[in-house]
């Protein structure tokens, strides 16, 4: 359901989102928008919460490192004796570590609702319809997304050409070196095609400051404001509530 | 920048002495070339690679000197306008451009945008878009419900199917087509094919391209340039290909098989009036009564184009038992391989594009670990589908010297390196990056290496003619000879049924997941229904085979 | 010599390919940076961070036109919001942040200078300004000083190294493979051995 709305106010009210959960230093604010999200994605987008543990992973292992240097090099000082005193957990240097890793895993989760409900060709039209994003760069970014799966396809033969040499069958993730020697055959491939992509391109018409239709590009529709006002006077309630 | 419409009885392109050198180099790149391409007309364009076809093109739509720098000389226009009134990117009203590996460079996330793309830049109304974006799925044949679908997820031949779709939406008088029917699916060689020959009279073609046999018929006109990018030849094809045949079979460019047979006909005497386009004509035009003296000739132009034998069945090298397939840490692709390759002997692997072809090869090769079954042998070497990817040094010389026997000193290996370089015909090459070579030196460089490296007794080559020109592609059936002849084993992945003809004496039709047939590469290859159903097209002397049988079978 | 500083369309997808590229690298080593800080703590992204400024470094360094370096970062963080990341929103921001610190450096040598130690000094701008940005972020106000001064040096020496010295290396074994024949690069460093 969520996908169905524009994308542009969507971002908005992530972003805003996002920089309240950076301003607001309290735990309980952090868990609140934590379990909102989790709502939307479990109750809203119908996902699994299976999804939602493992999406919050990487930012909980993020968060953890600030959790750990908090703890083991946290100035004492009255400000975070008094944060200690607000929190519901105990002692002074724990807190604000705490605070840090919700607010981690709050934004995280905030950022992959967004990448989970939004159609990257929908964003990208509707930023060159509204936002004023050049045509040229647009098209340059989805020629660039095209080229990822033959990169990884290139990368394979690489791989297996090396392992040829070598004698030795290549491992499922390659290691630093391996992965360091890959560089730069990518880049040269990459850098290649995207020269007879741009030829391609301006063939066909592309060039900057001219006026061009946008086909498909996702359409302003009332329910996109008023979804985008009740977000931000949640924000507005949760923030008074916390 | 001017937008006058061009005048109604001008040339739709025109190229008066013109030349394009680039920079930093000490010779020009075509020309001098004068050629004009009339309204209506249809002109297949000819020549060796790197002679400057493609730049040619380049120059009609100021892509050279726009977007390419280089020195154009003489004077370029399209419908009467010269080349440098629009930017390159105003050209689009006019003429349409199939570029080479057009799969390669599509730029909309869906289906429908990269078909839309031209129209949006030319600010067309949206439902009129809509309306042509249909048009063009329809011609193409791509069905509707393909519209929505991610270009990423879509298959190769797929891709080439929406890029000819992209060009065929521009709607314009001038087309120009790079080697449309230079891919890996006879489907879109078919559908451009039915495009050019079912659009208005007043459309204009232009199309490069190596394999002539499928498309010949449908010119009005041939051109052919020489290596020194000046034109050599210009006229009607049966006219031309009849008259000059052995200046052009010099000139080492791809001509249609028809010729050549035409050309062997003529010197006995057996030839028809009418010179022919396809080998069919070329025989239906034999007189009754003269089939015997005819069969000599026909049996010398099929052996010439078929794979020599071997020595008697060497020993084995490899061998697959119900071998399960897949690519690196991938689901199977193939099931059931059960296949044994020996000494000297050439294997064809033939199949459509995504039947598994390179999973087979490699796990051929024992590059890749099987999904189930055994096999037997040492490990073999593979050539891949773009040469780069096995290129670890920085220089041609350093490749070479790495990839010798590692029980020899420096020296020793240099020196072999040395010796490689003048027997692959690499001379002059030493310091450049391998990356900096051509497709035909890059392909050579790439067995090089691999035939250097004695421990391979099996080397499977991926797609070896891929961007070749004929002198190429004859190269690499004589280097199969070669390592056939030195008690190698090669296994050779293609989808041109012509060249496996000519390489291999066996050959393996992969098709569903499995192995549909393994025998005698002539056998299986002059079996319509077969090749048919495996997604092939014919090979260009398969009526010549059947002839044979029909009048001199031995 | 050439003084436009129009992008020609090659070099915005140039840009935008060397972010793909990056955004796929990228997502493979914050795997095993991830691990790494949940163990050591914050200074682990001190260590790796210069990793991250590679991107900018050789567009700058190939492309050599005003605003290359902060575009590649943008893109790059773009590339991965496209792609799906689920951190996406998070790296646009600090993806500009780091583009800026380093077109800060290229700026100051008026986008004429292109050489090995103005590289590193790029890292090294880039370090500077995300340590500003993480610092208000990640309220370092709250750490003890000492390992404050430690987590800048190091992220300063990532970005030099693992920024600057990378990327000039990156960008000197790309050269020599040809791809990059008629841009500026090509075109300073002929003109300077001719």
């Amino acid at each position: 359901m969520l996908t169905a709305f524009h994308p542009l106010p969507k971002l908005t009210v992530c972003l805003v989102w996002i920089a309240a959960s950076v301003l607001v230093f309290d735990a309980g604010f952090q868990l609140a928008v934590i379990a909102l999200v989790a709502f939307l994605l479990v109750a809203v987008e119908r996902r699994s919460p299976l999804l939602v543990i493992v999406l919050m992973l990487p930012f909980a292992l993020f968060g953890a490192g600030f959790l750990t240097t908090s703890v083991l090099f946290g100035e004492e000082s009255a400000y975070a004796e008094r944060m200690a005193g607000e929190a519901l957990f105990g002692s002074g240097a724990v807190a604000p570590g705490i605070v840090l890793f919700l607010r981690a895993v709050a934004c995280g989760m905030v950022s992959a609702l967004f990448a989970l409900t939004t159609d990257p060709a929908g964003l990208v039209k509707a930023l060159m319809l509204h936002a004023r994003l050049s045509p040229r760069i647009a098209h340059a970014l989805f020629a660039a997304m095209l080229l990822v799966p033959d990169l990884a396809s290139q990368a394979q033969q690489i791989r297996l050409a090396r392992a040829m040499r070598t004698g030795r069958p290549p491992r499922r993730i390659p290691g630093p070196v391996e992965t360091a020697s890959l560089v730069v055959p990518l880049l040269a491939f990459a850098i290649r095609r995207a020269g007879r992509a741009a030829i391609a391109m301006e063939t066909r018409g592309l060039a900057g400051g001219r006026p061009r239709t946008v086909v498909g590009a996702p359409r302003v529709r009332r329910r996109d404001g008023l979804c985008g006002a009740a977000a931000i006077l949640l924000l507005a309630a949760v923030l008074a509530l916390a | 920048m001017t937008c006058a419409p061009p005048a109604p009885d001008s040339a739709a392109a025109q190229w008066r002495g013109v030349t394009v050198r680039y920079p930093f180099r000490g010779a020009d790149a075509v020309g001098p070339v004068s050629l004009e391409l009339r309204r209506g007309e249809r002109v297949l364009l000819l020549g060796p690679t790197g002679c400057g076809k493609s730049t040619l093109l380049n120059a009609l739509t100021g892509i050279v000197p726009g977007i390419v720098p280089a020195h154009v000389g003489g004077e370029v226009s399209v419908g009467g306008l010269p080349a440098a009134a629009r930017l390159p990117s105003g050209w689009s009203a006019d003429v349409a451009r199939l570029f080479q590996d057009a799969d390669q460079t599509l730029c909309g996330l869906r289906v429908g945008d990269e078909i839309a793309f031209a129209l949006e830049n030319r600010a067309v109304p949206e439902p009129e878009i809509v309306r042509r974006v249909t048009g063009a799925m329809r011609q193409a044949g791509l069905p509707e419900a393909m519209r929505d679908r991610r270009v990423a997820t879509l298959s190769g031949g797929e891709k080439q199917l929406v890029a000819l779709a992209a060009t065929i939406a521009q709607e314009v008088p001038l087309f120009l087509a790079d080697e449309p029917t230079a891919h890996l699916a006879p489907a879109a060689a078919e559908r451009f094919r039915s495009f050019m020959l079912g659009s208005f009279r007043a459309r204009s073609f232009l199309v490069i391209d190596h394999r002539v046999d499928e498309l010949v018929a449908c010119f009005d006109r041939v051109v052919v340039m020489a290596a020194d990018g000046r034109i050599a030849a210009d006229g009607s094809p049966r006219a031309l290909f009849r008259g000059r045949y052995r200046d052009l079979a010099a000139l080492g460019i791809a001509l249609p098989a028809a010729a050549e047979l035409d050309a062997l006909l003529s010197d006995a005497g057996l030839a028809p009036a009418r010179p022919p386009l396809t080998v069919s004509e070329a025989l239906a035009g034999i007189g009754l009564g003269k089939a015997a003296a005819a069969a000599p000739v026909i049996r010398a132009f099929v052996d010439d184009r078929t794979a020599p034998a071997g020595a008697a069945d060497g020993e084995p090298v490899v061998r697959l038992e119900e071998a399960v397939c897949a690519p690196l840490f991938g689901k199977p692709v193939l099931n059931g391989i059960t296949l044994e390759l020996r000494r000297g002997e050439a294997v064809a692997i033939l199949g459509a594009n995504g039947a598994g072809k390179s999973t087979l090869g490699a796990s051929l090769a024992g590059l890749l670990r099987l999904a189930g079954g055994r096999r037997e042998g040492p490990p073999g070497g593979m050539a891949f589908q773009n040469p780069e990817n096995q290129f670890v040094a920085g220089s041609v010389i350093e490749e070479l010297a790495d990839a010798q026997d590692k029980a020899l000193s420096p020296g020793d290996r240099r020196e072999a390196a040395r010796r490689d370089l003048h027997a692959w015909r690499l001379d002059g090459l030493e310091d450049l990056h391998p990356f900096e070579l051509s497709q035909g030196q890059k392909r050579r460089l790439a067995l090089a290496t691999l035939a250097a490296a004695r421990r391979f007794s099996l080397i499977v080559l991926d797609e070896p003619t891929a961007g070749l020109d004929a002198r190429g592609i004859a190269d690499v059936a004589a280097l199969i000879a070669g390592l056939r002849a030195r008690g190698r084993a090669v296994a050779v992945i293609t989808h041109d049924t012509g060249f496996a003809l000519k390489a291999c004496r066996r050959a393996v039709i992969i098709v569903g997941g499995a192995m549909l047939a393994d025998g005698s590469a002539q056998h299986l290859l002059s079996d319509p229904l077969l090749i048919d159903y495996a997604g092939l097209a014919p090979p260009p002397i398969a009526p010549a085979l059947s002839w044979l049988e029909r009048h001199a079978p031995c | 010599m050439d003084t436009s500083y129009r992008w020609t369309l090659r070099e915005i997808l140039i840009v935008a390919v060397l972010g793909a590229v990056f955004a796929v690298l990228y997502l493979g080593w914050v795997q095993v940076w991830l691990v790494a800080q949940a163990i050591f703590g914050a200074v682990t992204m001190d260590v790796v961070m210069g990793f991250w400024f590679i991107v900018s470094i050789i567009a700058a360094a190939i492309i050599r036109k005003p605003g290359a370096a902060l575009l590649s970062e943008f893109l790059a963080a773009f590339v991965q919001v496209l792609l799906g990341s689920p951190a996406g929103l998070l790296l646009l921001v600090t993806g500009l942040v780091q583009g800026a610190g380093a077109e800060a450096v290229f700026a100051a040598t008026r986008w004429r200078n292109y050489r090995l130690p103005v590289l590193m000094l790029a890292g090294v701008g880039s370090a500077v300004f995300s340590f500003i940005y993480t610092w208000i972020r990640f309220d370092y106000g709250a750490l003890a000083p000492g390992l404050l001064v430690a987590m800048f040096v190091i992220r300063c020496l990532s970005g030099a190294l693992l920024g600057g010295l990378a990327g000039h290396l990156v960008v000197k074994a790309l050269y020599r493979t040809g791809v990059l024949s008629g841009l500026r690069i090509d075109h300073d460093l002929r003109s300077a051995g001719a």
